[in-house]
């Protein structure tokens, strides 16, 4: 199959989205962003009414305010404008996984073999300009066999072409170079002044001398115009091994609505789960909201699953998070990350005593997923080290790591340490020995029985300033508490912390 | 048709036993498809079942904070299999490993949790209780001000999940002198006596407040020995602390 591509532009996605921030702003005003360049104030971008009176980007303030006295001005957000291109991204997935941000004003999505599913190419263009319209956002469009022809075609023409494949030189050869190759300002005049206006100007030229004068780029640029390179998206997103989508004629708003579509959801997928053999280890549940909003909710797994009463559980806690204002239009599960399905984790293959175990993996697995959702859960990893605070670190709940570095845990430790060793006040009958007496919570304790010292040094490897060597004692006070204290700091000025209680 | 013959003299052991067995099953714990036996505590403590019941929930008071935790890790690792370790509150007080690992809860076999709020840790709790694939769960409270409350209605319906999933459950709370009433199956304290002879050997004394189908008892006198993995009664102990108890 050919592919086949739509590009979309937007031309004033930055004065749009200060409209559909702001709808208060009098429509019939124009409305500009600005940004210093330098000691310069300049436009950034212009609306459609602004242009009509002539404004354009790169002009000064100064001069726009006197043009149109009543501009509306607003500072320019290109980060914000970046981020409100790759929401646009994932919104127009609805159409095609393989949807890209093409910055700083374009979208393209790869669209072969999606086009049915919406009555055609040109249904499917319409549809999205129609929706992105009703948000507010001017768009315009156009379907050819390369991206980059379609985003020319998008450009350069206000008709929203659908071009079949194959003609690509034919139809951008009349077009501007300026909209159609996206040229930077001072290349466009330059190639003014040698009389190269239009696409088919340049395709004349023989290709060495372009290239010596102009640079690579602008034959890249050519090439990828008129199809003779093929360029391939980047999606905003990786197509997911599998997914389940449902489109809702009604928006649905309560909870309720939402529990039966992702219960269907959920059926679909896992249908198709098993009928591949595999397992998910994540899943998405992408919701396409009314006013164009696209909201995400995601688990992960610490098996292959696909019973989708465990997986509906794992999302109850999540769906809180949605939040349908007027209505989700649009639903879709996806598993982003799959994998096969081991014997160990299908019960119902097992073989005899193996049976049990295999149900026990996988109610654990099931468990730990649930408390996953909710809470930090870990298990901990023996490391091979003597400071205390390095003695385990935390791990996937789901690896089992048995594996016990030789010595560890060998001298007699607390069962509770403190997150943080707190300061203690103590008596110290003879300089650098035990102490004898400590006062902890206000209340002075005699000490029974004192053990000790065990030193330790810091780890030198480690590379933490501010750590010193470490004299612990098992103190044990008169009343049993038994307890662990360390002394530290510098040799003339030793501090004294409660780092842990003994069994 | 003549009944059983009056002159056969009653095995009086036997009725005995099987009554007792048929009042613990309808007590509820125990529960036919939890086959395996009762968590040994120490030898020579007088408990039904020879232990500690599992598929239910019990109750550990601690004076100290250190030996309570050690005693529940005692008790956990011999249930033999996964154990989820639920911490409440923002507590700066945590397990650790290495020290639980000389109790004999190896590490491969201990999941953590810490729930800070309260209803999240009970959520927990119940859920841990109710898998079949875990063997043991520890609920530690926080100290008073930010520990939760435990009421009979939170304990039974741990002891319901319990009796459910089979796990042993354990609560473990800090010794307050007003604590609540509940539904745990057995109510201990322990506290510290100071270590033995041994310098790692620590004494512990363990009083049963409560159980379910027995008699209280206690304060004993034990010690734990890391190196054989043991709890051992010290008789003479706990007979003048006994003698003490009711002299006091």
């Amino acid at each position: 199959m050919t592919a086949r591509y739509l590009a979309l532009y937007l031309p004033s996605l930055a004065t749009d989205r200060i409209r559909r921030a702001e709808p208060g702003l009098p429509r019939s005003l124009p409305l500009a962003t600005w940004e210093p360049f330098g000691n310069r104030r300049v436009l950034t971008a212009v609306d459609s009414a602004a242009a009509d009176v002539g404004l354009r980007p790169g002009q000064a303030l100064a001069d726009a305010q006197a043009i149109a006295p009543d501009l509306l001005l607003r500072p320019a957000d290109p980060a914000g404008d970046a981020r409100a291109l790759h929401a646009l991204a994932l919104w127009a997935r609805r159409y095609t996984p393989l949807t890209a941000a093409d910055p700083p004003d374009g979208l393209l999505l790869d669209i072969t073999g999606c086009a049915h599913l919406l009555g055609g190419e040109a249904a499917l263009l319409r549809d999205a300009l129609v929706r992105l319209r009703q948000v507010g956002i001017t768009t315009r469009g156009a379907v050819a066999g390369a991206a980059a022809t379609g985003a020319a075609l998008a450009r350069a023409r206000g008709d929203n072409p659908v071009v079949v494949s194959g003609i690509e030189a034919g139809v951008v050869a009349p077009l501007l170079l300026g909209p159609a190759l996206r040229l930077p300002q001072a290349m466009l005049a330059e190639l003014a002044r040698l009389g190269l206006r239009r696409v088919h100007d340049l395709l004349g030229q023989p290709r060495g001398p372009l290239a010596r004068r102009f640079g690579q780029d602008l034959l890249g640029r050519l090439d990828g115009v008129v199809g003779r390179r093929r360029v391939s998206i980047q999606p905003a997103i990786p197509p997911p091994d599998l997914a389940a989508i449902q489109d809702l004629l009604e928006p649905i708003i309560t909870r309720t609505g939402i529990d039966a579509v992702l219960d269907r959801l959920l059926e679909d997928l896992c249908a198709g789960l098993r009928q591949a053999g595999l397992g998910a280890r994540q899943i998405t549940l992408t919701a396409w909201r009314v006013d164009g909003a696209v909201q995400e909710v995601a688990i992960g797994t610490g098996l292959a699953m696909r019973d989708p009463a465990h997986l509906r559980r794992l999302f109850a806690e999540r769906l809180e998070r949605l939040e349908p204002d007027l209505g989700f239009e649009r639903m879709a599960l996806e598993a982003r990350a799959t994998e096969p399905m081991a014997v160990a984790v299908q019960p119902s293959l097992a073989v005899g005593g193996r049976r049990d175990e295999a149900a026990m993996a996988v109610a654990l697995a099931q468990l730990l997923d649930r408390l996953g959702q909710r809470l930090p859960v870990h298990r901990v990893a023996p490391v091979a080290s003597h400071w205390p605070e390095h003695a385990v670190t935390a791990q996937d709940p789901h690896d089992v790591d048995p594996t016990v570095p030789p010595g560890w845990a060998a001298q007699p430790r607390p069962v509770l340490l403190l997150r943080r060793p707190a300061p203690l006040e103590v008596v110290i009958p003879l300089p650098d020995g035990p102490p004898s007496l400590l006062r902890l919570q206000g209340l002075a304790h005699r000490l029974h029985r004192v053990e000790g010292p065990l030193r330790l040094e810091p780890e030198w490897w480690r590379n933490r300033p501010n750590r010193f060597r470490r004299d612990y004692y098992q103190v044990e006070l008169a009343s049993g508490v038994r307890l662990w204290v360390c002394r530290t700091g510098l040799p003339g000025a030793p501090r004294w912390l409660l780092h842990g209680h003994l069994p | 048709m003549p009944s059983a013959a009056p002159d056969v003299p009653l095995d009086q052991a036997a009725v005995l036993a099987a009554l007792r067995a048929r009042v613990t099953r309808l007590e509820g714990f125990g529960r036919a498809q939890h086959n395996l036996g009762a968590v040994p505590v120490c030898e020579g403590l007088p408990l039904p079942g020879g232990g500690l019941a599992r598929a239910a929930v019990h109750e550990v008071l601690a004076t100290t904070p250190g030996c309570g935790a050690a005693f529940c890790a005692v008790l956990l690792a011999r249930t033999g299999g996964t154990i989820l370790w639920i911490a409440t509150g923002r507590d700066e007080l945590m397990a650790w490993p290495p020290g639980l690992a000389r109790c004999g809860l190896a590490p491969a076999s201990l999941v953590i949790v810490r729930a800070e709020r309260w209803p999240d840790a009970l959520w927990a709790m119940e859920e841990a209780l109710r898998c079949p694939a875990v063997t043991g769960a520890l609920l530690a409270l926080a100290p008073p001000p930010g520990g939760g409350k435990l009421d009979l209605t939170a304990t039974r319906r741990l002891q319901l999940a319990a009796e459910a999933g089979g796990a042993l459950g354990l609560v473990l709370r800090p010794d307050a002198a007003c604590a609540d009433h509940t539904a745990a199956v057995t109510r201990w304290r322990i506290g510290s006596l100071g270590a033995g002879h041994g310098l790692d050997d620590p004494r512990w004394q363990l009083e049963l407040l409560r159980v379910r189908g027995g008699r209280p008892g206690g304060p004993w006198a034990v010690t734990w020995r890391a190196a054989t993995g043991r709890l051992d009664l010290d008789k003479e102990a706990t007979a003048t602390g006994a003698t003490r108890h009711a002299a006091g």
